[in-house]
């Protein structure tokens, strides 16, 4: 799992692909029997999902049939020799693709210089054409009176006699206990990060956390499965130019359809390949770029000559996947660290088999001359969701259809944890969307918010 | 009194550089049409020493496992010996791989033995082609749909 703070979040690291969540990932119960429908829906945050992308910066092409109509304010980027690649391979077996929407600018904009196609995005961009949350929200937020305190550590949050929070209690970059005092509370920590304060923000009138008369602030932890195939071709595509995780992505089998022998899909995310050394280390890693003497051929054959189809798969909400809070680990604060209990369920694991399956059948229609496929990527715990969700019930949700805490009328939540099922795609571009329409809602009942 | 003595401020003595230089050699050969340098054509002690100062110390340790001998022996032999090295010793033996590595894939000579430019592609970047948004006329003339 992967846990990562700095300003900008985890889109310091992400690689900006940038799809929404589908109409029917907001109404699953309603479609599919499974788990809760959402008590926001598509059009809903529709308006928010348009705003987010002009505010980041997002490049894509409008007409994609599997979605409702939309027009990223940017043209796509490049397809590239594997795009144009893959994208042959899935017309052959007449199956969906489409250019991805990506949060990475593809003529300069606001202010901020074009991608410049150098390859790597998870390490951050040089070039300032990705569109993280540092360069995109912040100034603005800055601009606005806004100030950022780096390096703090907020340990609790605190409520008073009337049950109201009324602000935090955190541990500066020296150490130093402080304490914040605020009318309104917005977290934004996350998955893992949000419960983790919660639970950790006991009173007589919490004694099981904050906001959890519910009993859901930490359950229902989901991640995104995630395998990939990577097929080898004889021609050389240029993989390692061009944004490696952006390209094109493919929704032939997001939907349900339970002959496939699962509820639920998924999302296939066509990728690039790495530079000279990440091809060389993975290679080292998965034995396929052997040190020694047949070591240049073995590197030859693959360098610049792969494309790879990532396969994300939706996870379901089940209440044993949790954080909790360790009873003994701590950070360097004293906070107590969270706790990830989770297991892979089997429509997950059937679902990701699936996809891969597909996956080589598209990789070998594109022409490819080796596949190779990792089942279930480890490290893949990128994305944090729904251990605070959403809902219109307080016996069964942390927050209401506009993130407000059902039992502490001015703690706000803005983050993934407030997601009910996690559709199958990168979850970037709904949370921001829901962060937005949350503090539009908020503005919009500033006379009686706490009601 | 040492038999050998360290002149210059390198960490190894010029025996011990030998052996260095035949282990890189095993490791990262170059080919025979010269596109590709050997990794013992590399200052990698010189990068290390920059890049990660606490494995220069190990280097010894390393080049220990060897005797004068090595340096002679075919790189069939060579391979073999570092092959079983690499399995008895695989905390010396994976960082020293690692960052031979690291230290080749960033060298001006392996890019443009590669096929690159032997400079960093920042702030000229890389040249991609749009691509053929033609090839989405076979996915918009199938009728298909999002489920509302």
């Amino acid at each position: 799992m992967v846990n990562f703070n700095g300003v900008g979040g985890g889109t310091i690291l992400y690689a900006a692909h940038f799809p929404r969540l589908h109409p029917s990932d907001f109404r699953v119960k309603t479609l599919d029997g499974v788990a809760d429908d959402w008590p926001v829906d598509y059009d809903r945050l529709e308006p928010y999902f348009a705003t987010n992308d002009r505010m980041m910066g997002v490049s894509g092409l409008a007409g994609d049939p599997m979605y409702p109509p939309k027009q990223p304010p940017l043209p796509p980027i490049p397809l590239g020799l594997v795009g144009q690649t893959i994208a042959r391979g899935y017309n052959k077996l007449g199956w969906h693709w489409w250019p991805s929407d990506s949060a990475i600018i593809s003529r300069p904009y606001e202010g901020r210089d074009q991608c410049l196609n150098l390859g790597p995005c998870t390490s951050g961009c040089s070039q300032g054409a990705k569109s993280s949350v540092d360069i995109t929200y912040w100034p603005q937020a800055l601009r606005a009176g806004v100030e950022v305190r780096t390096r703090h550590r907020v340990r609790e949050i605190t409520l008073n006699d009337a049950g109201m929070a009324d602000g935090v209690i955190y541990y500066d970059a020296d150490g130093v206990e402080r304490f914040q005092k605020a009318e309104v509370v917005v977290m934004a920590c996350n998955g893992v990060g949000t419960p983790r304060i919660l639970l950790n923000s006991k009173s007589t009138a919490f004694p099981d956390g904050l906001a959890n008369s519910s009993g859901q602030v930490g359950k229902n932890l989901m991640f995104h499965p995630m395998g990939f195939v990577q097929g080898i071709f004889a021609e050389r595509l240029d993989s390692h130019k061009g944004p490696q995780g952006c390209c094109i992505l493919s929704k032939e089998f997001y939907e349900t359809d339970l002959s496939r022998g699962f509820v639920r899909g998924y999302n296939m995310q066509i990728t690039r390949g790495g530079g000279p050394l990440v091809t060389a280390l993975q290679g080292l890693a998965t034995g396929k770029i052997p040190w020694g003497p047949g070591h240049h051929e073995a590197f030859a054959r693959r360098f610049d000559h792969v494309g790879s189809i990532g396969v994300l798969c939706e996870d379901l909400p089940e209440p044993h996947n949790t954080v909790t809070l360790d009873p003994d680990l701590t950070d360097a604060d004293g906070i107590p660290s969270p706790r990830i209990t989770y297991q892979l369920s089997d429509n997950s694991r059937a679902m990701l088999k699936h996809g891969l399956d597909r996956g080589e059948e598209v990789l070998e229609a594109a022409g490819a001359v080796e596949i190779s496929r990792v089942d279930l990527l480890k490290n893949a715990g990128w994305h944090l969701l729904g251990t605070a969700r959403m809902g219109n019930d307080p016996a069964t949700s942390v927050v209401n259809s506009w993130g407000r805490s059902h039992d502490v009328k001015n703690l706000f939540i803005v983050d993934g944890s407030i997601f009910v099922t996690s559709g199958g795609v990168n979850p970037t571009s709904t949370i921001q969307a829901l962060a937005l329409y949350i503090a539009d809602t908020m503005k919009k009942n500033l006379s009686n918010l706490f009601d | 009194m040492p038999t050998q003595i360290i002149a210059t401020d390198h960490p190894l003595t010029p025996s011990e550089q030998q052996i260095l230089a035949a282990l890189l050699d095993t490791l990262l050969p170059a080919t025979e049409d010269g596109r590709m340098p050997s990794a013992a054509d590399l200052d990698l002690v010189g990068y290390l020493a920059e890049s990660a100062p606490e494995i220069v110390p190990q280097l010894a340790g390393i080049v220990g496992c060897f005797d004068q001998t090595f340096t002679g022996l075919s790189l069939e032999d060579r391979y073999a010996l570092v092959t079983d090295f690499s399995q008895t010793q695989p905390h010396l033996f994976e960082p020293l791989l690692r960052h031979t590595y690291t230290c080749y894939y960033q060298d001006e000579r392996v890019l443009i033995g590669i096929g690159l430019s032997g400079s960093p592609p920042f702030p000229t970047g890389n040249t991609v082609e749009a691509g053929d948004l033609s090839l989405l006329d076979a996915v918009v003339s199938k009728t298909r749909s999002y489920r509302k």
